[in-house]
C-alpha cells in the first residue's frame, strides 16, 4: 500500500514539498513563538488570499502575485509597529483584516470561489508542481545558511532583546530577515496546508517542541522532525482516507502537542 | 578624566506627548546614583535613552564617546527589571545566559574554558555557582534576576545599570543584592545607575540622587537631596513623604552626615 502510494509522482512532489515547507516553518516558528511574533504567520496568510485572487484575476500564478503582495503586508506590519508604535498583535491584526477584505472584494470581481481557490484556501498538497518544490529546497538553503551564520544573535535576541541590543547585535535587521523569510515560507506552505492553517504549521511543532526540549538545539531539531511526521503521516492518511491533507496535518499537529504535553506531566511527577 | 555618562539636553516623547525633558547631568567615575521619583515619571525611558534602546533628542555620550558611535558594550552591565523569559518556557543553561554577557559588538564568545571560568566567577560574586548547569527558565524569579545579575557583570564592566533589580528578590537576596554593589562599587570603582523605590536599604550605599518626574527634578549628592528645597516644593507630600522615609525619626537610612539635626529638629 506504501509504496503505492509512494510511486505516484505528485504524491512524491507533495511530500518533497511539504517536507520542505514544514522545515522551513518548524525552524522559523522556533523563533517567531520564542520572540511572540508568531501571529504574524496568522496574519500574513490571510494577506495571501489577496495575492491569490490578484492572480485568478489577471490570471497569473497566484503564488507569484502573492509574493509582492506578502512581502509588502510584512513591511507594513514593521511600519506600523515601529513608526506609529502599534502594538504587534494590532498591527498583524490592521494587516490581516486588509487583506482578507482586500482579497474577497477581488475574489468577487474573479467570478466568486472555484477549485483554484478552494485549493489554496484548504491546500491541497498533491498538486504541487516541480517549480514549487524547487522554490522550497532555495527557500530552505537560504534559512539555513541564515541560521548558522547568526544563531548565536537568534538566540541572544530571541532570549533577550534589549541586551542583545545593548551588546551590539542588529536586532532590528534579524527580525526584518526573519519576517521576509516568513513571508516566502507562508506562500510556498499555501498549497500543502492552505490559507487558513498555514501559521498552525509555524506555532504547533515548536510550541510542542519547546515541551520536550532540554537544549536550545534539541528545540530546533525536534520541531523539525515533529514537522516532518505530521506532513507524512498527514499526506498518507488523507490519501487513504480521501480525507482534505492541510487539515489531517494541523491536527496531527495537535494531538502531537497533546501527547508531548502528557508525557511532560508523567516526566514531572515522576521527577518528584 | 572623562565622565562615565554625559547627558545634555535630553528630550523624549510617545508620539505627541513628552515623556522626558531638559535632563541634563554628569555621573562621574565611581559614583553611585539612586535614580528615584514616581511610576510613569520617565525613569526607565531615561536608561533606554542611555543604553540606546530608545531614541531621543539630545546629546548622550558614554564614556566620553558618542552614543551613536559607542561601541564599547562590553564596559556597561545592564539587568532589567523583570527576567525577559519569567513565564515561558525557554531550554537555555544558566551558564549560556551568563556567557551571552561576554558579548560585544555584536561578537559572541564560545564556551572556551577561559570564558567558563569567567562565567563561573560571575555566578559565585551572585551566589548562582550552584545553578550553572540548571534550564534558566525553570528556576525561581528571584534566582532568575540574580543569574541575570552575574550575566551583567562577567565582562567585569565599569558601569552597571540596573532597572529596580530588588523588585522580585526575598529579603535576604535583596540585602546580598545591594551589598555586593556596594562592595562592586566602593572596592572595585564600578559606577551605579539603579533605579529604585528601595531607598531605605540601599541608601546607605548610594552617594548620589538623581530624581526624575518628566524632568530632572534633582541631581547631586545624597545630603543635598534631604534638604532640597527643590524637591520638597516640586513634589509636595511625595517629596514629604520620602524625606520623612529617608531620616526615619531621626536615623537617616541614606547615611547622611544631617541625620542628629534632624532628629533634633523633631524632638524640638
Amino acid at each position: 500500500m506504501i509504496s503505492e502510494f509512494l510511486s505516484y509522482g505528485f504524491v512524491q512532489r507533495g511530500l518533497a514539498a511539504g517536507s520542505l515547507v514544514a522545515v522551513i516553518c518548524a525552524l522559523l516558528g522556533v523563533f517567531l513563538v520564542l520572540k511572540r511574533l508568531s501571529l504574524i504567520g496568522d496574519g500574513l496568510s490571510h494577506v495571501c488570499l489577496t495575492g491569490v485572487a490578484l492572480g485568478l484575476l489577471t490570471q497569473t500564478n497566484p503564488l507569484y502575485m502573492s509574493v509582492p503582495v506578502v512581502l509588502l503586508s510584512s513591511f507594513g506590519i514593521l511600519q506600523l509597529m515601529e513608526k506609529i508604535k502599534v502594538y504587534g498583535d494590532a498591527a498583524i491584526g490592521i494587516v490581516s483584516a486588509a487583506g482578507l477584505a482586500i482579497g474577497i472584494l477581488l475574489t468577487a470581481l474573479a467570478g466568486g470561489f472555484n477549485a483554484d481557490l478552494f485549493g489554496f484556501l484548504f491546500g491541497s498538497i498533491l498538486t504541487v508542481g516541480r517549480t514549487e518544490v524547487f522554490a522550497c529546497v532555495i527557500l530552505l538553503g537560504a534559512l539555513l545558511l541564515f541560521f548558522l551564520y547568526f544563531y548565536r544573535d537568534l538566540l541572544a535576541a530571541s532570549f533577550d532583546e534589549s541586551f542583545a541590543r545593548t551588546r551590539g547585535v542588529a536586532v532590528k535587521r534579524l527580525n526584518t530577515v526573519l519576517i521576509l523569510f516568513t513571508s516566502l515560507a507562508i506562500v510556498l506552505a499555501l498549497k500543502v496546508v492552505g490559507i487558513f492553517l498555514v501559521s498552525a504549521l509555524i506555532i504547533l511543532p515548536p510550541v510542542t517542541s519547546l515541551l520536550l526540549a532540554k537544549t536550545f538545539k534539541q528545540v530546533l531539531i525536534i520541531s523539525c522532525i515533529l514537522a516532518l511526521v505530521s506532513v507524512w503521516s498527514g499526506v498518507y492518511l488523507s490519501f487513504l482516507f480521501n480525507i482534505p491533507s492541510g487539515a489531517t496535518i494541523i491536527l496531527i499537529n495537535i494531538l502531537l502537542l497533546v501527547l508531548a504535553y502528557g508525557y511532560n506531566k508523567i516526566r514531572s511527577a515522576h521527577a518528584r | 578624566m572623562p565622565s562615565i555618562i554625559q547627558a545634555r539636553g535630553v528630550r523624549f516623547k510617545y508620539t505627541q506627548t513628552w515623556v522626558l525633558q531638559g535632563i541634563t547631568f554628569r555621573v562621574r567615575p565611581g559614583d553611585y546614583v539612586g535614580v528615584i521619583g514616581p511610576n510613569g515619571g520617565g525613569k526607565t525611558t531615561l536608561l533606554k535613552l542611555i543604553l540606546g534602546l530608545e531614541q531621543g533628542e539630545g546629546v548622550i555620550k558614554l564614556f566620553g564617546q558618542s552614543l551613536s558611535t559607542f561601541k564599547d558594550w562590553h564596559k556597561i552591565g545592564y539587568l532589567a527589571q523583570k527576567s525577559p523569559v519569567a513565564q515561558t518556557r525557554f531550554p537555555i543553561s544558566v551558564e549560556e545566559v551568563v556567557l551571552m554577557g561576554l558579548c560585544y559588538d555584536g561578537k559572541h564568545k564560545e564556551a572556551t574554558a577561559e570564558n567558563l571560568r569567567a562565567v563561573h566567577q560571575a555566578l559565585a560574586q551572585t551566589r548562582t555557582e550552584h545553578l550553572a548547569k540548571q534550564i534558566f527558565s525553570n528556576l525561581s524569579i528571584g534566582q532568575q534576576q540574580r543569574v541575570l545579575l552575574a550575566r551583567a557583570l562577567v565582562s567585569k564592566p565599569q558601569l552597571l545599570i540596573l532597572d529596580e533589580p530588588s523588585t522580585a528578590l526575598d529579603a535576604d537576596s535583596r540585602e546580598m543584592f545591594f551589598t555586593l554593589l556596594g562592595e562592586l562599587n566602593t572596592k572595585h570603582g564600578v559606577t551605579i545607575l539603579l533605579i529604585t523605590h528601595d531607598t531605605g536599604e540601599v541608601g546607605k550605599y548610594i552617594s548620589k540622587f538623581m530624581y526624575v518626574d518628566r524632568e530632572l527634578v534633582f541631581f547631586g549628592d545624597k545630603e543635598e537631596f534631604c534638604h532640597s528645597q527643590k524637591v520638597a516644593e516640586k513634589l509636595g507630600t511625595f517629596a514629604q513623604h520620602t524625606i520623612d522615609h529617608l531620616h526615619n525619626h531621626g536615623h537617616c537610612p541614606l547615611g547622611c552626615t544631617c541625620h542628629h539635626t534632624h532628629a533634633e529638629e523633631q524632638h524640638d
